[in-house]
């Protein structure tokens, strides 16, 4: 069915098969590929994005579902050149291992410090606590996101 | 900055840089023109034979371009031939024939233009299946009393042995007391974020098959794949991309072949990537088991003898069965001077998904059962589980020491990894906290568990099984160039998972050749026609730190020696009196008599007539490493299973809420030893990491099947993981007892706290319960378990 939304900025218009999931849309139709897809069924959130300015699983969304919103993604978040505050903080504190969780990771760490701007250790856990990883135990993704908040501050 | 002293340091990961940006390249990221997508149709029962398939629906719908059933795959390919040869041959194909063996088990493939379609023909499959009695009990398949999965074998007990090292019976003679317990394993994941998949393709002009898989093994696969495929290991071309997490679980070759019979059969590349539900049902499982311990002791806590029998629950694992007893056996004593041993081993098939590598196979119920033990003895004689474990280390003194059945503890200094630990937690503050809290009513208990962490497989150790040898020792190959504008590029046959090999492999030949680390290119993860690799090439066993860093040191030092030799031509110098420099090559003591690797590479690589004579052109070596502790069996059987051990010590505190049954971490401490840290920012990473596994194990993950052999827990829903409010801020201490075995001084570390995490918790839980007489014998501890403890009142 025709459809249109804005991805990172950038208007979308066009046909899209009513079956077909915002993380298939994104990852295939667009190309984005930084937004991750590891269950399909809305509980490791690697495929977290945000619609509107809210998180939002991709893959339990239907693309046509997102009419007239705004999709950003991980692309969406970072800058052309050079990585954004936030990425860099994960970077410097190796708040990730294989990588597969980082983006959704970083798009629910993004929308926590917009809406926050300086969380206590509490609350970091607390909005993490809405995705997967398997690799980190966490403990380094926290450091990330509070060094992220202190930067800013 | 350049020179020696990268090595060590905790440099951020030229990896995170991308993949923060969502710039990885994974397996899912990649799709070659024209591919094809797989679906696959699987088996809903645990057990039944397959009275017929009718494929004619699939294959007719629109978008469809190949279908595969178990007898196209038995036409088309050679079974997988299992590690460990069966009594009566069994064949084992990619996909089921004639009969399903557990629900999840694949038995039909469609490839058409789309994953939806492919989904959609596969609903269109009709089989007719004879249902058949499920063997959902490993105990029962050792007694003979289940239904059998192979008619031919006459039996579900891949192994059953009994090996005894030392004077066991003597022991128990002479021993005060025989401590005896019954421990039971649930079977359970490390699940990575990332599922498992490939593409393939086939080259009908050359008869070669072309794979991209995010298989973290990829040697032995090759291996496997040529036999099934029937033609030489030169026509397969396997490359790996960015992995997304391994841990053991990342492979089945079966689902590489079930992909090159459909390319084949398609003239195009096709792709398959599992759905999460297709991943916890069918890929891997961590073996579950019940063990029946026995633990003779003197009255003052020394240990005489551990007699330990062991029936593991292998579900239909064909390709690795035994694993886990071997490694349980080869890590039995733990880091404690018991000198006599007895292991009665049983490998089970059941109607489960396969058992198979998963973070510490075998090692995390081994400790678990050893340190329940431990805690459990301490209790019975009165004394403090700190000051029993302390009474029976192994001491640095007696390193190099070899255990019973083999293995070799390298070096290390097990009490004062338990001080530290003890120091750090603030041991004697906190049990006076605790007392405090229990005399408010509050249920507060601290546990303490420490294991010992071998790194690297020996694979002799089959010898124990079958009689001979066939694969053995730790290897791993590696190469360093010099290219022809002067910068390196390393490549390995380990693909990492997570682990950060691009850094550290960069760090390593920085310090072998003088240069900063940025100046060292590192191919990103694994490709048969470019990378040197061995069949015991990848990323398993914890072998990074212990055999992948000789590979690359030694293609380094050849690369370096190289360097020498021509600049020593150029110079006309002595190769003695040379140094490098910053990215040349220098006469000590003459600071204008340097040549850049630059202009050394034109020499290598274009000027050859420059070169000294008989000097080969080019600048580039590879170099394989082998452990040096891997050992064959000897006559006594003994073997080293696994080879230089890494320790650490455990403590945490927790709370029991009476209320719902939960159980909250509210202070974890890990002190841990892995030799020489090579990047420190990559190892506190990895005992987060393993640490938040065995946490799981503890408290979350169960694979949990009906008596039918149905999954129950299949979702991330049910199959539950730990949460960032599961898994405290772990407070990482170290030591540095460097192993004299290792190029580096470095020892693993990737399997970490998942060892000794789960008795660690397990051993708090119970103390926070000691009012109600609670023996922890069962993982992970439910609300529901504790709810029903509760209820007991003291």
């Amino acid at each position: 069915m025709p459809s249109r939304l804005t991805v990172n900025g950038e208007p979308v218009e066009g046909e899209i098969d009513p079956r077909r999931s915002l993380s298939d849309f994104l990852r295939e139709d667009l190309g984005l590929t930084g937004t991750h897809v590891g269950c399909e069924h809305g509980v490791c959130g690697a495929c977290t994005v945000l619609v509107d300015g809210h998180s939002a699983r991709a893959c339990l969304l239907l693309a046509v579902q997102c009419e007239g919103a705004a999709v950003t993604t991980i692309e969406g978040l970072t800058p052309p050149e050079g990585l954004s505050p936030l990425q860099d903080a994960f970077r410097a504190c190796h708040g990730l291992q294989c990588g597969f969780c980082t983006p959704g990771m970083i798009v629910l760490a993004h929308e926590l410090l917009t809406h926050n701007p300086s969380p206590s250790a509490e609350e970091i856990r607390e909005a993490l606590s809405a995705n997967l990883c398997m690799c980190t135990g966490y403990v380094m993704i926290a450091r990330a996101v509070a060094q992220a908040a202190a930067a800013r501050a | 900055m350049s020179g020696a002293g990268w090595v060590g340091r905790a440099l951020p990961l030229r990896e995170d840089a991308r993949l923060v940006a969502g710039r990885g390249r994974f397996l899912d990221d990649l799709v070659p023109g024209r591919a094809l997508h797989v679906a696959m149709l699987r088996s809903p029962h645990a057990h039944a034979g397959i009275v017929s398939i009718d494929v004619d629906a699939a294959a007719a719908l629109p978008g469809v371009v190949g279908v595969l059933t178990g007898a196209d795959a038995a036409a088309l390919s050679r079974p997988i031939r299992p590690l460990i040869p069966t009594a009566v041959p069994v064949d084992d194909w990619c996909l089921a024939v004639d009969r399903a063996r557990y629900v999840g088990e694949p038995v039909a493939a469609v490839a058409a233009i789309d994953r939806a379609t492919a989904e959609d023909a596969v609903e269109l499959v009709r089989v007719e299946w004879e249902p058949l009695r499920a063997a959902v009990d490993a105990g029962a398949g050792a007694r003979g009393e289940a239904p059998l999965l192979y008619p031919e074998l006459g039996t579900n007990v891949l192994w059953h042995d009994t090996l005894t090292y030392g004077d066991v019976d003597g022991a128990f003679a002479r021993a005060d007391g025989v401590l005896e317990e019954r421990f039971e394993f649930s079977r359970y994941a490390s699940t990575p974020l990332e599922t498992f998949g490939c593409i393939a393709d086939w080259d009908a002009g050359t008869d070669a098959y072309r794979f991209w898989t995010n298989d973290q093994r990829p040697g032995l696969t090759m291996a496997i794949l040529a036999e099934s495929l029937g033609v030489p290991q030169a026509r397969i071309h396997l490359t790996c991309p960015d992995i997304g997490g391994g841990f053991g679980n990342k492979r089945r070759p079966a689902y590489l072949l079930i992909c090159a019979l459909l390319a084949r059969r398609a003239g195009r590349p096709v792709k398959y990537l599992e759905d999460r539900r297709e991943n916890l049902s069918a890929l891997m499982h961590a073996a579950g088991g019940v063990m029946h311990l026995r633990l003779a002791y003197r009255a003052d806590g020394a240990l005489l003898a551990l007699s330990i029998r062991d029936v593991t629950d292998e579900g239909k694992n064909l390709v690795s069965p035994a694993q886990h007893n071997l490694i349980k056996l080869g890590n039995i004593a733990n880091g404690y001077r018991i000198r006599a041993v007895r292991y009665e081993a049983w490998s089970v098939l059941t109607n489960k998904c396969p058992a198979g590598a998963n973070r510490g196979i075998g090692k995390p119920f081994m400790c678990f059962a050893v340190e329940r033990a431990l805690t459990l003895l301490a209790r019975r004689l009165d004394l403090d589980p700190a000051e029993l474990r302390q009474r029976n280390y192994v001491t640095a003194s007696e390193m190099p020491y070899t255990t019973p059945p083999g293995a070799v503890y390298d070096s290390g200094d097990y009490p004062a990894t338990l001080r530290a630990a003890l120091e750090r937690f603030d041991y004697a503050g906190r049990r006076r906290e605790q007392a405090a809290a229990r005399a408010a009513g509050r249920l507060l208990g601290i546990g303490i568990a420490t294991s010992v962490e071998p790194a690297g497989t020996n694979l002799a150790s089959y010898e124990i099984i079958t009689g001979r040898r066939a694969a053995s020792g730790s290897a791993e190959a590696a190469m360093v160039r010099i290219e022809p504008d002067g910068r390196v590029r390393a490549a390995l046959g380990d693909p990492p998972s997570g682990q950060g090999y691009e850094t550290v492999v960069a760090q390593i030949v920085a310090d072998e050749l003088g240069l900063a680390p940025d100046q060292v290119d590192v191919a990103r993860g694994f490709d048969s026609a470019s990378t040197p690799w061995l069949y015991l090439s990848g990323n398993y066993s914890n072998k990074f730190s212990v055999t992948d860093t000789g590979a690359v040191v030694g293609a380094a030092r050849r690369v370096r020696d190289k360097l020498f030799r021509i600049a020593a031509h150029r110079l006309e110098a002595d190769a003695a009196d040379l140094e490098l420099r910053d990215g040349a090559v220098g006469v000590r003591g003459a600071s204008a008599r340097a040549l850049t690797l630059k202009e050394l590479a034109r020499t290598a690589y274009a000027d050859v007539l420059g070169l000294p004579a008989g000097e080969e052109p080019g600048l580039e070596a590879r170099h394989a490493h082998q452990n040096p502790l891997a050992r064959p069996m000897d006559a006594e059987r003994r073997v080293p299973s696994q080879l230089v051990f890494a320790n650490a010590a455990h403590v945490c505190l927790v709370e029991v809420d009476p209320s719902t049954g939960g159980v909250k971490i509210l202070a974890y401490v890990v002190v841990h030893d892995c030799g020489r840290e090579l990047n420190p920012l990559i190892v506190e990473g990895m005992v987060h990491g393993s640490t938040a596994h065995g946490i799981g194990a503890a408290l979350l993950e169960a694979f949990r099947y009906d008596a039918g052999g149905q999954l129950l827990t299949s979702t991330f829903m049910d199959y539950l993981k730990p949460t960032a409010l599961d898994v405290p801020d772990i407070d990482v201490g170290r030591l540095e007892h460097p192993s004299p075995f290792t190029p580096l001084g470095a020892k693993g570390v990737g399997e970490g706290g998942a060892i000794p995490g789960p008795a660690c918790v397990a051993n708090a839980v119970e103390d926070a319960l000691a009012q109600y007489d609670v023996t922890v014998r069962e993982l992970p501890i439910t609300p529901e378990q504790i709810w029903r403890w509760l209820a007991r009142r003291p």
